[in-house]
């Protein structure tokens, strides 16, 4: 008897202290440690920079999240919020934000990095090294440089068709960057490695706000079908290292887009050969090839893009596209004009900036690593601005559209 | 023998190759690109090529004893005196170096990217509770998880190099051999002191192996070379993705490697998932550390069971993890400077030196 009762004693013993330990062991299992709940954080999803004074100026846009899942309208509330702060650095800018913020700022979901441009101008270095050694900044936002107005302004702007501007600015940026092509979607390790390689320097899409700034940060923006402001990119900016030099405009940045290889459609014109009207074709795929050679001890870069299209529009009421000779014409024309969009980017780098934006310095370095190391220190000075660039495009028109010959043709006067 | 615990060489193998690349997939990439720029491939291929040399002749000698344990072997041929005096040597600065700066790492990583709010200790406590486990429960249990665990780490590793595959400029790898093979010296001794010489610890296992037809020594062979394979990929990958510039200046480029996947802005933000492959790789390497280690010690000492050194080991584990190195820059000092020449002394020196005993005693024999 007794000895049972022992038994039992000691099986509830051991059952009990299994219960305890269970128990004891839910507690780190859930791991809430540095837990942060959803409605406890601010995401941020636009970030812009200005400079005043010697203090940074951190503007950064926040989700309402209220705002964006409410379905029918929400409280009429915009679906997102600025906050600003300034100190002397961004870090301490950022927590200075908790003093107007309700919530943490949460900095993971970020998509655009808006910089300013007389900031850009003095160096945007200091402000990239928060960026990337900051655990919650990824690598996938975009960063870009604001054209004659401040990024604080740019990140108050209200846009149509998406609720929240900074996911306007992505979205626009990328579609830009495939479809038409002036633009370039640059994150923040590219940025980086062109900032410290010396055979390339590295450029950022410029993004300008046109129309009534005043009008554009209120609701009233997107309350007319026509928004009284917008925010528009605009031409590429140039660096020396961390500083804005200058910039390119549309069609050089065109010309700088396909020297890199980066354009993946377009869309261009050549006009008519007798004059009224211009063919349009459509780019819908293109490859470059860019080689650094050493000529008689000089060096020498040769480039040479291979470009598919389709006819788009036609207003030549002249033109016959049932021969095929006129498609060499085409062709030939397009060669031309595009071989012009990137001469002429090349030209004003080569005179005015005198950076090597394209990476011709590192063609060279890939292909004459020894020779690269000769002429590394003069580069920029010697090197560079004299360099003679060889430029062969090869345009390939491949399809018409729906039609042949324009009904342009057949019309009467 | 203590333990009569018997893995297969298939099991063996898979242990192999979880230790070879265990802690290197968080440290080697960003360390051997500083060194080597965008040739650090290169020299992790003609690490490789020495590896599999060294390798050769882990396997000579475990084939010269017969289920004997590394530190029975000392015990052989340096006396017994000298012999573990040597061995208690090994032991503890492998125990400092090996698991302490293992557990210290991931707990580093951890507080560095994931968690920077909870204290390393609480991280490092929880790790090593499963380590003691894994150690307790023996050399079969932990074969057997790792047999069943690998196809998960296969499957993940396989998925994480084609998603980010389409982030590849393979421009970065150029130009090759820009500053000559000089360079590459260095950059070949470090991976190999992460990579292949504290595969000398394997030899603690070996007598463990089923060797009916003399396989322990090629599943040591393979799994290293499958190990060491892993890491040259991830190699490769962090140097086009990311160019040599930014791979020398991360602190941890897989983990930047795996934050860079976005499909289609559908599939993105999965590094957690991914991480998971060196969670359980720096598991086992630190797991192997801790069984041979506590092994070897209780060879030394004439121990009846290594187990109840099991506790105690871990406990120090854990304090010493929290201070072995104080800060990072410290930390990377000490794998360049420390660790490289620490494990040349015991991964090839103190081979090369019981091969050469072994031959006088064959001579004397003659």
């Amino acid at each position: 008897m007794i000895r049972s009762t022992e038994k039992g004693m000691g099986m509830m013993i051991r059952r009990a202290s299994a219960i305890v330990l269970i128990l004891a062991m839910i507690m780190p299992l859930a791991g809430c440690w540095s837990r942060k709940e959803l409605n406890q954080l601010a995401i941020a999803v636009g970030a812009g920079i200005d400079k005043k004074g010697d203090h940074y100026r951190l503007s950064i846009q926040v989700v309402d999240p209220g705002e964006v899942a409410s379905k029918n309208g929400g409280a009429n509330r915009a679906a997102a919020t600025l906050f600003t702060a300034e100190a002397e650095t961004v870090f301490e800018a950022a927590r200075k934000m908790s003093r107007v913020a309700p919530r943490k700022i949460y900095f993971s979901h970020l998509r655009m990095f808006v910089i300013d441009e007389i900031l850009a101008k003095e160096g945007i270095g200091p402000v990239l090294d928060f960026l990337s050694r900051d655990h919650e900044f990824r690598t996938d936002f975009y960063i870009v440089v604001t054209r004659d107005s401040t990024a604080e302004d740019v990140l108050k702007i209200m846009t149509p068709l998406e609720d929240i501007p900074a996911n306007k600015l992505y979205f626009s940026l990328e579609s830009s960057e495939k479809n038409w092509s002036p633009s370039l979607t640059v994150t923040l390790d590219e940025l980086i490695q062109d900032m410290t390689l010396k055979g390339k320097q590295p450029v950022l899409t410029g993004l300008k706000i046109t129309g009534d700034k005043k009008v554009g940060k209120t609701k009233r923006n997107i309350e007319n079908i026509e928004t009284y402001s917008k925010l528009q990119y605009s031409g590429l900016a140039v660096f020396k290292a961390d500083k804005l030099i200058g910039w390119l405009n549309d069609t050089q940045s065109k010309g700088y887009n396909y020297i890199r290889g980066l354009v993946q459609s377009s869309v261009g014109h050549v006009p008519c050969e007798n004059g009224g009207g211009n063919v349009v074709t459509e780019i819908i795929r293109t490859k470059t090839d860019m080689k650094g050679l050493i000529q008689k001890g000089q060096p020498l870069i040769k480039i040479s893009v291979y470009i598919e299209g389709n006819v788009a529009e036609v207003s030549c009421s002249d033109l016959d596209l049932n021969k095929e000779s006129s498609i060499f014409e085409i062709e030939k024309r397009d060669e031309e004009s595009i071989k012009g969009f990137m001469l002429s980017a090349i030209k004003k780098t080569q005179e005015d900036f005198k950076v090597d934006t394209f990476g011709f310095g590192e063609a060279i370095r890939r292909t004459h690593p020894a020779f690269w190391k000769t002429i590394k220190e003069d580069w920029e000075e010697r090197y560079f601005p004299e360099l003679p660039v060889h430029i062969t495009v090869d345009f390939k028109i491949r399809r018409l559209g729906t039609v042949n010959n324009s009904f342009l043709k057949d019309m009467e006067e | 023998m203590l333990n009569k615990s018997k893995i297969s060489s298939r099991q063996f193998m898979i242990l192999t190759t979880f230790f070879t690349f265990g802690s290197a997939i968080l440290t080697v990439p960003s360390g051997i690109v500083a060194l080597a720029q965008q040739d650090a491939w290169i020299a992790a291929l003609i690490g490789l090529a020495i590896g599999i040399v060294l390798i050769g002749m882990y396997i000579l000698l475990a084939k010269q004893h017969p289920n004997k344990s590394l530190v029975e072997m000392m015990d052989v041929l340096m006396g017994k005196w000298l012999g573990r005096l040597i061995a208690l040597l090994f032991v503890v600065s492998y125990f400092l170096l090996g698991p302490c700066a293992v557990l210290s790492i991931l707990g580093n990583f951890l507080t560095t990217q994931m968690m920077p709010e909870t204290p390393m200790v609480s991280l490092n406590i929880l790790i090593t509770a499963v380590v003691i486990m894994g150690g307790y429960l023996g050399i079969e249990v932990l074969a057997r998880s790792s047999e069943l665990i690998i196809p998960w780490g296969a499957l993940l590793f396989f998925a994480f190099i084609v998603l980010v595959s389409f982030d590849i400029k393979p421009l970065n790898l150029q130009p090759v051999l820009e500053n000559g093979i000089a360079p590459l010296g260095p950059a070949v001794l470090s991976f190999l002191g992460t990579v292949f010489l504290p595969n000398i610890i394997l030899l603690m296992i070996i007598p463990h192996v089923n060797n009916e037809d003399n396989e322990a020594g090629r599943a040591l062979l393979i799994g290293s070379i499958i190990g060491c394979v892993v890491m040259i990929i991830i190699i490769i990958m962090t140097i086009m993705v990311f160019g040599p510039g930014f791979t020398a200046r991360s602190m941890y480029p897989t983990y930047s490697l795996a934050r860079k996947i976005s499909i289609g802005n559908f599939l993105q933000r999965i590094e957690a998932i991914i991480a998971t492959i060196w969670f359980i790789s720096l598991y086992f390497r630190v797991t192997i550390y801790v069984y041979v280690l506590s092994v070897a010690l209780a060879q030394i000492f004439n121990l009846k069971d290594y187990r109840p050194l099991l506790m105690p080991l871990g406990m120090l584990l854990v304090v010493l993890s929290q201070f072995i190195y104080p800060n990072i820059p410290y930390e990377q000092e000490s794998d360049a400077r420390t660790w490289v020449p620490f494990t040349i002394i015991f991964g090839l020196f103190l081979p090369l030196l019981l091969l050469c005993l072994r031959g006088f005693r064959n001579m004397n024999k003659n």
